[in-house]
C-alpha cells in the first residue's frame, strides 16, 4: 500500500524491493475521503438536484436524504408528483392544511386563523430562513412565523409586524411568556421560542444521533433545513445555551448527515475507528457479488485513536502500536484484515469457533467413544471396567479393548496389541479424526491470534534492544531500524498465517489445497525463523551478522507473504478455489470433497 | 425557573382547573417529575366504571423526550402488558412530540382503552384472546375492571356473584371454569392448569381444536 511504500523509502538501504506503482493482485483500488471531500460530493449531488428539479438546495437536500441519494428515483419521482415527493419528504406543509393542532397559546390561535393558502410551498420561505443567518433578521423571522400575512410573501412579510403580535407570547412547549422571547418557526408555522427549538434539536442529534429535525407539533412532519439547524445552534441560539455545546451539536449534525449520505451509497464506508470521521471510497467493491472474489483490504489513512495517549509520531516502537493505521475490511465487519480469506468464509469459521472450540476441546481431553455405538463417555470415577449405559457393551477404558478379552487380568490392563484392543482404537480414531481436523486448524489459528496480541511486549522488548544496539555498537539510530521492521513485518504476517487456517479448513481437498498449504508451510516457516532470531539474545560481536540475517529473513518473509496473498487472490479471481461446504456466493461443494 | 418544572407545574394546574376531562394528576414523593395519573374508563367499553392510575415519571430532557407511562391499575387489554402493566403506545416512543401534554398523553391512553391495536400487541397472550372470542375477552377485561379499577361488575349476575367480589383465578385468565376443573381433576395443580390453558388460548372455538393430550403434555413438562 502506498503508505508502506513511503515508509520502504527511509530504509532503502536496507531493502531493496521491488514495490513498483502497480496494484498487486491482493490488493484494491480505493481512496479515503476526509469528511470535507464527502461534504463537497454532497453538495454536487444537491446541486445537481438544484438545477434539475428547479428547487432551493436546502430543499433538495432534504428530498435527496428522504430518497437515500438515489438521484434517478427522485427526479421519477418528483417529476410524477412533485407535491407528494416535497411533502414526504418534510420539505413542505400539506396543501389542504388542516389548521394546525389547536394549542393552548393566543398566539399560535392566532395564526391558525391565517388563510390556509398562505402557507407557502417550499422555495420562498425557505429562502426566508436561509436569509435567517444573520442575527438581525431575527424579528424578520418571527414576522415570519406568526403574523398572519407572514407567509404570505419574502417581500410582504418584511414589514415590521411587531404591532400585530398579540400581547404576551407563550411559547407552547415550556409556557414562558417573557417578553423577550424569541420566536422560531418551520414553515408550517407551528411557533415554538428559541430556546425550546436549541433544546429539542440538541437533544435530538446529541441523544438520538438523528439528522432529521421535524417540526416540534404533533402530526406535522416538516423538517427543518440545515440553515434553520445552523441557525438555531448558533446566531438564534438564546443567551442562556453554551456555545461550546451547541458548536458539538452542530459538528455532529454534519457529521451525521455526512453519515446519511455514506450509508445510502454502496461505494463508501466510513471509517468505523473510534472518533475517525474519514470516509473509503472503494467502487471495486461495492455490491455483494464481488465480495467473493477480492478482500477490500482498506485504510482511511489515519492513525491512531484520538484521546489516547499516542505518539502520533510514531517514531517510538509503542508509539508505533498505538498510532496504527486505520484499516478495516470494506466488505465486511468481522476484522481488519482477513486476508487472504474472503468474507463469509472467515465468518463462518469465526462462527464455528464462538460455537464449537471449547466444548471440542473439552470432549477432546475428557471423553471417549465407546467402540460399538460411538456415544461420547465421560470416566468420572470407578473401575476402568466400563459398561456403555447405551448399548451395554463392556470395555476397558484404557486399552478401550472387549473386557472379555481381558481374562483374568482384572482392574489392570497392560495389554496393548491384541487384535481386539487395536480395532477398538481404530475405530475411536476414525471417530475422533473430524474433531482431531476441526482442532488442528483452530489450534494454530488460535496460536497466531495470541502472538500477534502479545507483539505489543514484543515491540516494547524490541525498543530495548533497538537502543542496547546502539549503546553497544556504533550502529546509528536509522541502522536499527531493521529490528523495528523486522517485527511488523512478522506481526503482518502472522495475521496472514492465522486466515490461511480458516481458509484451509474449508477448503476441498486436492492439488489446490495441497499446493496452499505448502505457500502457508513456507511462510510459517519463514516467520518462525525469524521470529526466533528476534527473540535471540544480542551479544556485540554478533551484531553485524544478526544484523545481516534478519534484514535478509524479513526480505524473505514479506516475500513469502506476498506469495501466499498473491496466490490466493488470483485464485478467487480466477475462481479456482472449492470449498468443502456451502459458501454464501460460491458453488456448491463437489459430493466428494464433502468433511463431516 | 427551570424550564422543565415550569412546564410540570404549569401542566398539574392546567389539568387542575380542567374539570371536562376528568384527568387528574397528583405529585408522588412530593416531586413534580414522579406522578400519577387517573382516569375513568372510556364508555362503552369493557373498562367503564373503572378508575386507571398512571405511573408517570418526567424524565430530565422533557419535553423534548417522551415521558414515561405506565399503569398501575392491571388493565386487560391487548396494547398493555398484564403483568407490569408496560403501554405500547406510539406516541410514548417514537411519534413523541414536545407538544403533547400529560393530560393530552392520558386522554390517548385512555382512548387506547376504546381501540385496541391487537396487530401491535403488548401482551401476547391477551391479544390472542382478543382476535380469537371478542365475546370472551370482553368478559374477562370487564372482570379485571371490576376486581382492579373498581369497576361496575358483570351484567349477568347470575353465577359469578355468588362468590362475591372474591378473586377468581379462572375468570380472570378468561378461562371456562369447567375446563380447569377436568384438568385439576386428573390431578394437576390449579395454578398451573390455568397458566398452560391461558398461554394456549383455550377459549371458544379453540377448545375443539386443541387436544386433551396436547394440553396434558404441556402441563407435564416442568
Amino acid at each position: 500500500m502506498d503508505d508502506d511504500d513511503m515508509e520502504m523509502d527511509d530504509y532503502n538501504d536496507d531493502f531493496k524491493l521491488n514495490t513498483g506503482p502497480k496494484r498487486k493482485s491482493y490488493e484494491v483500488d480505493y481512496s479515503s475521503l476526509s469528511q470535507t471531500s464527502v461534504e463537497k460530493s454532497m453538495r454536487e449531488d444537491v446541486d445537481h438536484i438544484c438545477g434539475i428539479l428547479g428547487v432551493e438546495s436546502p430543499v433538495a437536500a432534504l428530498l435527496l436524504r428522504h430518497q437515500a441519494w438515489n438521484k434517478e428515483r427522485l427526479i421519477e419521482k418528483y417529476m410524477e408528483t412533485p407535491t407528494t415527493v416535497l411533502v414526504e419528504s418534510g420539505a413542505t406543509v400539506p396543501e389542504p392544511v388542516a389548521a394546525p393542532t389547536p394549542v393552548r397559546s393566543h398566539s399560535v390561535d392566532k395564526s391558525t386563523a391565517s388563510p390556509s393558502s398562505s402557507r407557502r410551498a417550499t422555495r420562498s420561505s425557505s429562502k426566508l430562513l436561509s436569509s435567517l443567518t444573520s442575527p438581525t433578521r431575527l424579528s424578520f423571522q418571527k414576522s415570519n412565523s406568526i403574523s398572519p400575512s407572514g407567509t404570505a410573501s419574502p417581500s410582504k412579510s418584511r414589514k415590521d409586524t411587531k404591532s400585530e403580535e398579540p400581547e404576551s407570547f407563550v411559547c407552547p412547549i415550556c409556557f414562558d411568556d417573557s417578553p423577550d422571547l424569541k420566536q422560531l418557526a418551520l414553515d408550517c408555522g407551528h411557533v415554538a421560542c428559541s430556546g425550546c427549538w436549541n433544546a429539542y434539536t440538541t437533544s435530538k442529534i446529541r441523544d438520538e444521533a438523528e439528522h432529521s429535525i421535524r417540526c416540534m407539533t404533533e402530526g406535522c412532519a416538516l423538517v427543518a433545513s440545515d440553515d434553520f439547524v445552523r441557525n438555531i445552534l448558533s446566531d438564534a441560539a438564546p443567551a442562556g445555551t453554551d456555545v461550546h455545546e451547541n458548536a458539538v451539536a452542530w459538528s455532529r449534525f454534519q457529521e451525521l448527515l455526512v453519515r446519511n449520505f455514506v450509508a445510502a451509497n454502496q461505494k463508501l464506508k466510513f471509517c468505523p475507528y473510534p472518533g475517525c470521521t474519514n470516509t473509503v471510497s472503494c467502487p471495486s467493491a461495492a455490491g455483494k457479488s464481488v465480495i467473493t472474489s477480492i478482500v477490500p483490504t482498506v485504510s482511511c489513512g489515519a492513525r491512531g485513536i484520538p484521546g489516547s495517549s499516542s505518539d502520533k509520531a510514531g517514531s517510538s516502537s509503542s508509539g508505533v502500536l498505538q498510532a496504527r493505521e486505520h484499516v478495516f475490511c470494506f466488505g465486511c465487519t468481522i476484522e481488519s484484515d482477513h486476508r487472504p480469506v474472503v468474507c463469509a468464509v472467515a465468518k463462518l469459521w469465526l462462527q464455528k469457533c464462538e460455537d464449537d472450540s471449547e466444548t471440542a476441546n473439552w470432549i477432546k481431553s475428557n471423553t471417549k467413544e465407546c467402540s460399538q455405538c460411538q456415544s461420547t463417555i465421560e470416566k468420572n470415577g470407578g473401575c476402568n471396567h466400563m459398561t456403555c449405559k447405551k448399548c451395554k457393551y463392556e470395555f476397558c477404558w484404557v486399552c478401550m479393548g472387549p473386557w472379555s478379552e481381558h481374562g483374568t487380568a482384572w482392574y489392570s490392563c497392560n495389554r496393548y496389541d491384541e487384535k481386539g484392543s487395536i480395532d477398538a482404537r481404530d475405530a475411536q480414531s476414525r471417530s475422533r479424526a473430524s474433531l482431531e481436523r476441526y482442532l488442528h486448524y483452530y489450534n494454530r489459528w488460535a496460536n497466531h491470534e495470541q502472538s500477534a496480541k502479545l507483539s505489543v511486549e514484543l515491540y516494547a522488548k524490541t525498543e530495548k534492544k533497538m537502543e542496547d544496539m546502539q549503546i553497544t555498537s556504533e550502529l546509528t539510530w536509522i541502522e536499527v531500524q531493521f529490528m523495528k521492521k523486522a517485527v511488523e513485518e512478522v506481526e503482518k504476517c502472522r495475521m496472514t498465517l492465522k486466515w490461511t487456517y480458516a481458509m484451509a479448513y474449508y477448503l476441498a481437498r486436492g492439488n489446490e489445497k495441497d499446493l496452499f498449504e505448502d505457500n502457508q508451510r513456507d511462510l510459517e516457516k519463514a516467520v518462525e525463523d525469524l521470529s526466533e532470531l528476534l527473540e535471540s539474545p544480542i551479544e556485540t560481536e554478533n551484531i553485524p551478522t544478526l544484523r545481516q540475517k534478519v534484514t535478509d529473513k524479513t526480505v524473505y518473509v514479506q516475500k513469502r507473504n506476498e506469495i501466499v496473498l498473491e496466490d490466493t487472490a488470483t485464485g478467487f479471481q480466477d475462481g479456482r478455489w472449492r470449498w468443502n461446504i456451502t459458501v454464501d456466493g460460491f458453488e456448491d461443494p463437489l459430493e466428494d470433497s464433502k468433511v463431516d | 425557573m427551570d424550564a422543565r418544572l415550569r412546564r410540570v407545574n404549569k401542566e398539574i394546574a392546567d389539568c387542575k382547573n380542567d374539570k371536562t376531562s376528568n384527568i387528574s394528576l397528583e405529585l408522588v414523593d412530593n416531586s413534580p417529575f414522579h406522578l400519577k395519573g387517573s382516569f375513568p374508563g372510556p364508555e362503552d367499553t369493557p373498562y367503564q366504571g373503572g378508575h386507571f392510575e398512571v405511573d408517570i415519571i418526567i424524565p430530565d430532557s422533557y419535553p423534548f423526550q417522551p415521558v414515561k407511562m405506565k399503569f398501575i391499575t392491571k388493565v386487560y387489554h391487548p396494547n398493555v402488558s398484564s403483568a407490569s402493566g408496560a403501554i405500547c403506545l406510539d406516541i410514548l416512543k417514537d411519534a413523541w412530540s414536545p407538544v403533547l401534554t400529560l393530560k393530552s398523553t392520558l386522554i390517548s391512553l385512555q382512548s387506547l382503552l376504546c381501540s385496541p391495536e391487537p396487530n401491535d400487541p403488548q401482551d401476547a397472550e391477551v391479544a390472542k384472546h382478543y382476535t380469537t372470542s371478542k365475546g370472551s375477552f370482553d368478559e374477562t377485561a370487564r372482570y379485571w375492571t371490576q376486581i382492579y379499577a373498581g369497576g361496575p361488575g358483570p351484567k349477568d349476575v347470575k353465577e359469578s356473584r355468588v362468590s362475591g367480589a372474591a378473586r377468581d383465578d379462572v375468570a380472570i385468565a378468561g378461562l371456562e371454569k369447567a375446563h380447569v376443573d377436568q384438568f385439576e381433576g386428573i390431578g394437576f395443580p390449579r395454578n398451573k392448569v390455568i397458566d398452560v390453558l391461558r398461554r394456549l388460548n383455550y377459549r371458544g372455538a379453540n377448545v375443539a381444536q386443541i387436544s386433551e393430550d396436547r394440553i396434558v403434555e404441556e402441563l407435564l413438562k416442568p
